[in-house]
């Protein structure tokens, strides 16, 4: 009995090593054949390195979506104001925005439903696909063509407060040009030559 | 000697200014309008605030520097420059209330590149900017370019005598019709026209290439002004790179080279002088440079490898060169790619284009055609001088509307303006390497703020010195008036301190 208890502990013990092995080097394997996560900071700078390779970006898709038969252009955004814009509060990065054309097929587009502007943050996506450095199909654009786009995160609405302080301002300036304006008119009736009355 | 001004010669350039000012807080009403139409509430009011301030220093200038003298050349010159520097500070009230700058400082960056038709911008999140943000960004570089004091002369100054007198301080020679008010309103005309016809052709190929109805018309109006004006602004951060269209870029280009084109031209040929195209100096000039500038961007494109195709040297060779020569900054490519993807030599090619600019009398900026032609006619007709007998007269002439033969004191003019595009040039590059910049980013930043182009090589940012924003607002301020102006506003500066000191010992 002791000796069968011996073997199956055993026996176990090689089973955990076993999956302790398969849980280590089959996710190593898997991301050795997976795209690389990238920020679009990167493949700009450094597009030589990444040209033809495929890559995974997250970021707010932003603008339009723009139809050209059975494919499509979306701008995927991938900065600080990619998470909260400046419309939010956010503060400021230090540059305008960091995004990339990407080109993809109209049914991984249909997904997209909200696109970053004014009164939207647009919806979070990861995208993965092939980097082109100069796209011979788009001539020479800089773009990603897309193998799927998966939506993480649905925009929402960016709430603008009604700004108080600056009617107030723009109403003290008015009273301001009131009381002016009259002053000048009383002025004007009086003294200046017609040339000047235009 | 200089005379010291009097206190009636600061009130007739006080009251220019604030007509000018006025100008500002009316052409702010169009934003209000697209800000109010797209319930955009805050942004209306930033730019309510902007129209109020405008109206409280036109009335104050009104009341303090009310006076029956009229414009001498010193008062236009000076009321050209200085009405530029006011109105970019109140211009700045509403993109400084919208959020998106860190600094005021930023903010009249943007104001001076709008006005200036330069197109470099500090503006932060712009693909999160509301839409009357974006109206008043390329309405500025639209006005800028037919000049904010030609907009001013059309609506504000009518029955002063002393209009020309500005109208040409702002850079602009040609009188295109006997009476100046008559020239600007032609100018308008000129533009608006354009404005109609070339909205319209993009509006078409945005629709084609699935734009909404609204955006792609708000899109089509917003790049017209960017590319008539050679601004180059465009309403999102990727800027034609957005679009993906030949055809868009194709239209832009047109437009933005017949927009680069000197008024005169334009008034030429829309009178019937159609033959003018081939014979105007500038248009030869232009076709000599940028043809010079695509064999070198061809040479360095081939030594890089990239770009290869047809296609692919039309559109991320051929239109940003194009885009460069005629100072418009409109772009297909990202910022650092002039450094990483074009190589050294078509890099260079984009900044000789970029340096020697578009024509005179005309949105863009650089040394400008007319001074090219002058010039190269010039050498010409020294070397012709050298190798003809010594007692031969060898008299060179340039076409320009009409034929116009070479003096000592023509080339002088434009041999002095041309050295002091290079002064600004050399000083920006200089001051940029100082700061640890790559020599090349540079010198290709320097050249695009002084010719009011706005292709940036990434030295732009809102995180340079602020010296350097500071230099930058300078010499595209000075690049776009063309020095003159400048030079009179300082001069008289120093005018009026020197006679404060005359008065002291006076007494």
């Amino acid at each position: 009995m002791k000796g069968r208890r011996v073997r199956t502990r055993g026996f176990f013990r090689i089973l955990a090593a076993f999956a302790v092995l398969v849980a280590t080097v089959f996710p190593w394997c898997g991301t050795a054949q997976a795209a690389e996560e990238v920020s679009v900071e990167d493949l700009i700078s450094e597009m030589q390195k990444y040209d033809g390779r495929e890559v995974e970006i997250t970021g707010e898709a932003i603008g339009d979506v723009m139809m050209r038969g059975d494919y499509g252009w979306i701008t995927v955004n991938n900065d600080a104001y990619a998470v909260t814009s400046v419309e939010e509060g956010r503060d400021f990065a230090g540059y305008s925005n960091l995004g990339i054309a990407v080109w993809a097929p109209r049914d991984e587009l249909k997904g997209i439903q909200v696109l970053g502007g004014y009164k939207n943050k647009g919806d979070e996506v990861r995208v993965k696909g092939v980097f082109h450095r100069a796209c011979p199909e788009h001539g020479g654009d800089s773009d990603i063509h897309a193998v799927s786009i998966e939506v993480l995160e649905r925009g929402r609405a960016i709430p603008h407060p009604f700004a108080w302080w600056k009617l107030i301002l723009a109403l003290a300036l008015a009273a301001v040009a009131l009381a002016l304006a009259s002053m000048w008119r009383k002025r004007t009736a009086s003294s200046l030559s017609p040339a000047r009355r235009s | 000697m200089i005379l010291r001004p009097s206190r009636e010669d600061v009130k007739v350039i006080g009251w220019g200014v604030g007509r000018v000012i006025l100008g500002v807080g009316l052409i702010m009403t169009v934003p209000l309008a697209v800000s109010l139409l797209s319930t955009e509430w805050n942004a209306a009011l930033d730019f309510l605030v902007g129209i109020l301030a405008c109206v409280v220093f036109w009335l104050i200038m009104e009341l303090v520097c009310a006076t029956e003298r009229d414009f001498r050349w010193s008062h236009g010159l000076i009321v050209a420059s200085g009405g530029w520097l006011v109105a970019m500070v109140f211009g700045a009230i509403p993109h400084y209330l919208s959020g998106h700058f860190k600094s005021f400082l930023d903010a009249c960056f943007d104001l001076m590149s709008g006005y200036t038709t330069t197109g470099l911008f500090l503006l932060q999140d712009l693909d999160h900017a509301s839409h009357g943000l974006n109206m008043w960004r390329h309405l500025l570089t639209y006005a800028g370019g037919q000049g904010i004091i030609v907009i001013a002369l059309t609506f504000l100054f009518a029955g002063t005598a002393g209009a020309f007198k500005i109208y040409v301080s702002e850079g602009k020679e040609e009188k295109l019709l006997p009476n100046v008010l008559g020239t600007a309103r032609a100018i308008w005309m000129i533009s608006l026209t354009y404005l109609v016809v070339g909205s319209a052709f993009i509006w078409v190929f945005l629709l084609k290439e699935g734009m909404p109805v609204i955006r792609s018309a708000l899109h089509s109006i917003w790049l017209f002004m960017g590319a008539w004006s050679t601004g180059g602004f465009a309403p999102q951060s990727l800027n034609l790179l957005y679009y993906h269209s030949f055809w868009v870029e194709l239209v832009t280009l047109a437009i933005f080279v017949i927009g680069s084109f000197n008024f005169a031209l334009h008034y030429a040929v829309w009178t019937g002088n159609r033959r003018e195209i081939y014979r105007n100096v500038e248009v030869r000039s232009f076709a000599t440079t940028i043809l010079l500038g695509t064999v070198m961007l061809s040479i360095g494109f081939g030594k890089f490898g990239l770009f290869r195709g047809l296609g692919e040297f039309f559109r991320k060779g051929f239109y940003n060169l194009a885009s460069a020569h005629t100072t418009t900054g409109n772009s297909t490519i990202y910022s650092v790619s002039f450094l990483r993807e074009f190589g050294f030599i078509a890099m260079w090619a984009v900044i000789l284009v970029m340096a020697i600019g578009a024509s005179a009398c005309s949105t863009g900026g650089g040394f400008k055609g007319l001074r090219m032609g002058i010039v190269f006619r010039y050498l010409r007709g020294e070397v012709r001088r050298i190798i003809s007998p010594e007692t031969a007269v060898v008299p060179e002439k340039i076409h320009h509307v009409r034929d116009v033969w070479l003096d000592d004191a023509m080339v002088k003019g434009a041999m002095f303006i041309i050295i002091c595009y290079v002064v600004i040039y050399a000083l920006g590059a200089m001051l940029g390497v100082l700061y640890g910049y790559d020599p090349n980013v540079a010198f290709f930043d320097a050249v695009s703020a002084g010719s009011n182009t706005g292709l940036s090589a990434g030295l732009v940012s809102p995180l340079m010195p602020a010296a350097l924003k500071v230099y930058y607002i300078f010499a595209m301020w000075a690049g776009r008036l063309e020095f003159m102006s400048v030079i009179a506003l300082f001069s008289f500066g120093g005018a009026l301190l020197r006679g404060r000191k005359a008065g002291r010992k006076a007494r």
